[in-house]
C-alpha cells in the first residue's frame, strides 16, 4: 500500500515538475500520453457502460429468478439494491427446498413475498417463470441450460440476466449467438454475468487500453488459480440426476467444467479488451484432487489469436497451491494488469494506474455485481436495446475450445468448435437415474470425444 | 462593372447549371432503378415470372424486393462502384437489347449460381437482412449463417451458394439436408450381377437395384502419353511424352449416372455424422461386409438439371471410390477409377492429335479479338463433347453425344472425371518409356481430374489436358466441420467414370 502511495505521489510530482517546465518534451509525451497514442478501435465503436450508484427511476418491473442457488440468490439482492420499483414475483428451481429457502430469503431481507403459486419446480420451471408474466428473468441455473432459458425468454419478449458462462457446448453456442441477434431486434436488455465488464477498476482500464496506452496487443496471461471450490457427497434417497444438480459443479455436462464455468471470467477479459476471440487451443489439463463429478481440476491452454498473438490461460483448483487470480496483457508499449490495475511501459514505470481514492470520491456504489444489474434495468427503463450475449458467448466457446483441447490432447481451431456437434444436453430430463458409466473422466491421446 | 458582372452571371449561371445536372442526374437515377425501367429494356420475361414466385414478392411481411435492390451493389458501398456497376448492366443489355434476339438468349444459364453470383451482391443481401438468425432458424442454420459471419471475404462465400431461388423461383430447389432415400425410377430389380466369360463389351446389373452400367472392352496396347510441344494450348505438365503400354480394362460407357449413383447411395448412406477417422477406418478394414457410404447432401445435388442419365456430380473423390467399392463387393468384380494413363489411353482411342476428332483447339476456343470474331466451325466438336460452345451451362444426358473410337461417350467434356493417381505436375518425368500401367505419384494431397466439363472452353477438353482437384476450394461453403469428405459445395461439374479389371478367368 505505501509503495503504492509513493508511486502516486511520484507521479503527481513529475506531473507538477513537468508543468514547470523542469522536465524535457520527450519525458512529458512519453508519461502523459495523448498525441502518440494510436487508439486500438475508435471511440464509439466499443461500449463503455455508463455506472451510476443507483438505477434509473421509471416504470415498476416484475423480475423472476430461474436458478434458487447461491448465486440465484446473490443476484436477487444484487438486483434490489441496484434498483427501486422492482418486485420478485415468480420462482423457479428442479428443487422445493432451494425455493422454500429462497423466498423466506426475500421475505426477510427484503419484505417481498412471492406468491406461492409463482413458484414452479421441475425442469420445466422456466417455461412457468417466464410465461407468469414477468419483465426480467434471472437465469442462475447451470450453465448447461442458459441457452434453452434464454432462447425461451427471448422469444416472449422478456428481459434476461445471464449468469455466466452462457454455454458448455457447441450446440448451445449457437442457440446463444442466434438468441442475441433475436434479443437484439426486439430491443431486449441481455446483461451477462461477466461482471468486470461493470467494474470500475476494469472499465476505466479498457478505456486506456482501447486509447493505444499499451499500444498493439501482442499477448497476454490470465489465471484463475485457487482451492477446492466445493461438492456435495451423494445423500441417501437421491437419484443420479439429483445428486449431479446438487453437485454439479463437478460435472461437465452442468457446468462445463472449472475453465468455462469460472475461468471464462479471464479468458473474457483478454478478448473483450482485444475485441477479437481465439483461433485455436492448444494445453493440458488434468485431475489431482478433485473429490466427486468427472471434471479436471487443472488446465494450461495456449490460445492463438489471429496475427499470431498468443495468450496462456491457467487455472486451477486445488488446495495448498499458490492462488492468482487476475490478467495481464503485454502490448508494444507497455503492459496492464489486473492485480495494482497500472499500466507500465516497456522500462516499468507506471504509465497510468485506477484511482480508487477518485473514484471512492465520485462514486458510493463500487460493487460490480450491484452495478451489472444498475446497467441491465437502466436499459429495460430506456428501453435501448443492449445485449451482451454474443460476446460472452464467445468468451464462454473459448473457454469450450480449450477445455477439449486439454481434453482430448489435440489443437482445437474456432472453425471446428463452433459448427461442432457437441452437445451435452442428456436426452431426457427428470429426477431418476443416468448412465453414470458414460460420465468418466477424459483421458487425452485416447481419440475418445469427451 | 460590366466586368463583373458578367463574371457574376457566369458564376450565377454556373451554380444553376450545376444544380440543374445534380437535380437531374438524381431524378434520372431514381427513374432508372424502378422495375419498370429495368423490364423496359432488359426482356426479362420469364425472370420477371419467376421473381413474382419467388419469396422476395411473395414475402411473410407483404414488402416487395424490387431488382435493383439485389442487383445493384447498395451504394453505402461506394457510389463510384454503384455506378461502374450500373452503367455496365445498363450498357450490357442496351447491347442486347439492340443486336440480340430475347429467344436466343439462354435465360435458364443466368439461373445457374455460376452467374448469380456475379450479379447479386452480398452486402444487398444483407443491407436488409441484419438479423441472420430469425426465430426459428434451425441449428443447422445457426451453423451455416457462423461460418458465413467468420469467413464471408477470407473465403469469397455468396448469400446465392445457399440461397439461389431467393430473387426468382426455382422448382424443387432446396438447400436443406436430403431426407430418406432417393426414387431412382422404375425399372427392373436385378437379381444377380452379369456373368462374364469372354473379353467383350457386357452390361453390368447391380443385385438389388435397377442400376446397369454398360462396360465397354478396351483391349489393352501401346500409346504416347501426353501431348507433343507443338500441340496448340498445350501446357507443360502434359510432358514429356512417354511411350507406355496398358493392360486390356473394361471401362464404363458413360459417366456414372445419378440413377446409378443414387442405388449406392440409397443402401449405404447414414442419416448420422460419423467422425471421418471412423469411416476411413470401416472401410478400410481387410473384410468389408458392408460400405459405409454418403451422408445425406444439403440443397439440390442435380442443381436442378435432372436426374436420371445425367452424370452424378458435385460427390467426392473419396466418394466415388466408395461407390467402386461398393460396386466390387455387390458383383464379385474389381471396379476402380482409372489411372490416369488408362483414362487417356480410353478417351485417344488410337488417335493421337488433340481430339480424337478432327480440329484445332486453337480455331475451336480462339483468344483475343479472335474470340469477338467467332465464327470457327465447331460442328465436329459439337457432335462428341458438351463444352462452352454447346451446353446450356449444365451437364446433358449422353444420348446428345456421339462416341470415341472405342465406343465411349463423353470422355471429353460434360463432367470432369476423377483419376485414381495423385496429380504431380512432373508426373511424366518418373515414367519410364515402355512402362507398364504406369502408376502416379504415391504421395499427394490433390487428384487428377481429366476431360474437362460443360463450362470449360473447347481448349480444356483435349485429351492430354490435366487438371486437379482442389479439395479446400471446392469446400469453402459447407458449414459443417468437420466438413464433409462426400459431397463438395462449391464445385458442379465433376464426376467420375468406373473401370472394371478383367478378371484373372478370361484369357
Amino acid at each position: 500500500m505505501s509503495s503504492k502511495m509513493n508511486r502516486r505521489s511520484f507521479l503527481t510530482a513529475g506531473a507538477a515538475a513537468g508543468a514547470a517546465g523542469l522536465l524535457g518534451g520527450a519525458l512529458l509525451t512519453s508519461c502523459s500520453g495523448g498525441n502518440k497514442q494510436k487508439p486500438l478501435r475508435e471511440p464509439g465503436t466499443y461500449y463503455i457502460p455508463e455506472l451510476p450508484d443507483k438505477a434509473i427511476d421509471g416504470r415498476p418491473l416484475k423480475a423472476g429468478l430461474i436458478g434458487c442457488g447461491g448465486r440465484g440468490n446473490g443476484a436477487v439482492n444484487d438486483l434490489l439494491e441496484a434498483a427501486d420499483g422492482i418486485t420478485i414475483t415468480a420462482l423457479g428451481d428442479v428443487f422445493p427446498d432451494r425455493i422454500e429457502a429462497t423466498r423466506k430469503a426475500i421475505s426477510e431481507n427484503h419484505g417481498q413475498e412471492v406468491p406461492e403459486d409463482h413458484c414452479f419446480t421441475g425442469f420445466d420451471a422456466y417455461q412457468k417463470v417466464i410465461d407468469s408474466g414477468v419483465d426480467m428473468v434471472i437465469v442462475a441455473t447451470p450453465p448447461v441450460f442458459r441457452p434453452v432459458h434464454f432462447q425461451y425468454a427471448t422469444s416472449k419478449g422478456v428481459h434476461s440476466f445471464l449468469e455466466k458462462p452462457i454455454c458448455v457446448d457447441a450446440k448451445g453456442y449457437r442457440t446463444i449467438m442466434a438468441t442475441a441477434k433475436q434479443a437484439e431486434a426486439k430491443g431486449l436488455s441481455v446483461v451477462t454475468g461477466t461482471q468486470r465488464h461493470h467494474q470500475r477498476a476494469y472499465v476505466e482500464s479498457f478505456k486506456k487500453i482501447q486509447e493505444g496506452l499499451i499500444g498493439e496487443i501482442t499477448g497476454g496471461n490470465v489465471y484463475w488459480n485457487q482451492g477446492m471450490l466445493w461438492y456435495r457427497e451423494r445423500q441417501a434417497g437421491w437419484s443420479d440426476m439429483e445428486w449431479m444438480i446438487r453437485d454439479w459443479v463437478n460435472w461437465k455436462w452442468l457446468s462445463g467444467d472449472h475453465i468455462v464455468e469460472q475461468h471464462v471470467h479471464n479468458i473474457d477479459v483478454f478478448t473483450w479488451m482485444l475485441g477479437a476471440h481465439p483461433v485455436k487451443a492448444t494445453g493440458v489439463g488434468s485431475r489431482q484432487r478433485r473429490i466427486t463429478g468427472d471434471q479436471y481440476d487443472n488446465f494450461s491452454i495456449d490460445f492463438e489469436f489471429e496475427n499470431g498473438i498468443h495468450m496462456h490461460s491457467f487455472c486451477r483448483q486445488i488446495d495448498g497451491c499458490s492462488s492468482n487470480v487476475s490478467e495481464f496483457i503485454q502490448g508494444t508499449k507497455g503492459s496492464w494488469n489486473s492485480q495494482d490495475f497500472a499500466i507500465r511501459d516497456l522500462q516499468g514505470n507506471i504509465l497510468w494506474q485506477y484511482d480508487e481514492e477518485a473514484a471512492k470520491e465520485q462514486f458510493t456504489q463500487h460493487n460490480p455485481y450491484v452495478l451489472e444489474h444498475v446497467d441491465w434495468v437502466n436499459h429495460i427503463r430506456k428501453g435501448e436495446a443492449h445485449v451482451e450475449a454474443a460476446e460472452t458467448g464467445q468468451s464462454s466457446l473459448a473457454g469450450t475450445m480449450g477445455r477439449e483441447a486439454a481434453y482430448t490432447g489435440n489443437t482445437v481451431t474456432w472453425d471446428e468448435i463452433s459448427a461442432s456437434e457437441m452437445d451435452y444436453m442428456p436426452e431426457k430430463l427428470e429426477l431418476g437415474k443416468m448412465n453414470m458409466k458414460a460420465y468418466t473422466v477424459p483421458v487425452p491421446g485416447t481419440g475418445k470425444e469427451a | 462593372m460590366k466586368k463583373r458582372g458578367i463574371i457574376w452571371s457566369i458564376v450565377i449561371g454556373g451554380f444553376a447549371l450545376a444544380a440543374v445536372l445534380v437535380i437531374a442526374f438524381a431524378n434520372v437515377d431514381s427513374r432508372t432503378v424502378t422495375n419498370d425501367y429495368c423490364m423496359s429494356c432488359h426482356s426479362h420475361e420469364e425472370a420477371d415470372r419467376l421473381w413474382k414466385q419467388s419469396p422476395h414478392h411473395l414475402s411473410k411481411s407483404g414488402v416487395v424486393t424490387d431488382c435493383a435492390a439485389c442487383h445493384l451493389p447498395p451504394k453505402e458501398d461506394g457510389l463510384n462502384r454503384y455506378y461502374m456497376i450500373k452503367l455496365k448492366m445498363g450498357a450490357k443489355d442496351l447491347w442486347a437489347k439492340t443486336f440480340k434476339n430475347p429467344e436466343d438468349i439462354d435465360w435458364a444459364s443466368k439461373r445457374q449460381q455460376d452467374y448469380a453470383q456475379h450479379i447479386v451482391y452480398n452486402s444487398s443481401c444483407v443491407k436488409c437482412h441484419q438479423n441472420l438468425y430469425p426465430e426459428g432458424i434451425s441449428d443447422d442454420g445457426v451453423a451455416a449463417h457462423l461460418h458465413y459471419e467468420e469467413n464471408a471475404e477470407k473465403l469469397n462465400l455468396n448469400c446465392v451458394s445457399c440461397h439461389l431461388n431467393a430473387g426468382h423461383y426455382i422448382p424443387g430447389y432446396t438447400h436443406q439436408k436430403l431426407k430418406g432415400t432417393v426414387d431412382t425410377g422404375p425399372g427392373e430389380i436385378y437379381e444377380a450381377p452379369a456373368t462374364v466369360e469372354h473379353f467383350e463389351s457386357f452390361t453390368e446389373t447391380v443385385p438389388g437395384t435397377n442400376a446397369a452400367i454398360r462396360m465397354v472392352a478396351i483391349p489393352g496396347g501401346e500409346f504416347l502419353l501426353g501431348s507433343p510441344e507443338n500441340e496448340p494450348r498445350r501446357r507443360p505438365d502434359e510432358g514429356p511424352q512417354k511411350r507406355v503400354r496398358v493392360s486390356s480394362f473394361f471401362m464404363a460407357e458413360t459417366e456414372i449416372t445419378w440413377r446409378q449413383f443414387w442405388s449406392f447411395y440409397n443402401e449405404t448412406m447414414s442419416e448420422g455424422r460419423t467422425p471421418p477417422s471412423v469411416i476411413y477406418a470401416a472401410n478400410s478394414r481387410e473384410k468389408v461386409d458392408a460400405v459405409s457410404g454418403p451422408t445425406p447432401p444439403f440443397g439440390f445435388p442435380d442443381q436442378g438439371w435432372g436426374m436420371g442419365e445425367r452424370p452424378a456430380i458435385t460427390m467426392t473423390h473419396y466418394a466415388a471410390e466408395t461407390f467402386c467399392q461398393w460396386l466390387s463387393l455387390k458383383t464379385g468384380k474389381t471396379y476402380r477409377l482409372p489411372t490416369e494413363a488408362e483414362w487417356e489411353y480410353a478417351a485417344r482411342g488410337g488417335t493421337s492429335t488433340p481430339y480424337f476428332f478432327e480440329g484445332n483447339p486453337k480455331k475451336y476456343a480462339p483468344q483475343g479479338l479472335r474470340r469477338l470474331l467467332g465464327g470457327a466451325d465447331t460442328t465436329m466438336i459439337a457432335r462428341y463433347v458438351i463444352y462452352e460452345g454447346n451446353s446450356p451451362a449444365r451437364t446433358l444426358e449422353p444420348s446428345q453425344v456421339k462416341p470415341n473410337p472405342f465406343g465411349l461417350k463423353n470422355m471429353l467434356g460434360n463432367v470432369m472425371e476423377y483419376c485414381a493417381d495423385y496429380y504431380a505436375p512432373d508426373a511424366y518425368d518418373h515414367i519410364q518409356d515402355g512402362a507398364v500401367d504406369p502408376k502416379g505419384p504415391a504421395k499427394g494431397s490433390e487428384y487428377v481430374i481429366r476431360g474437362g466439363c460443360y463450362a470449360d472452353a473447347a481448349d480444356e477438353v483435349r485429351c492430354a489436358a490435366r487438371r486437379h482437384t482442389q479439395h479446400d476450394d471446392w469446400l469453402r461453403t459447407d458449414p459443417q466441420n468437420p466438413k464433409s469428405i462426400w459431397w463438395y459445395s462449391d464445385i458442379k461439374g465433376i464426376g467420375f467414370r468406373i473401370v472394371c479389371e478383367v478378371p484373372e478367368t478370361i484369357e
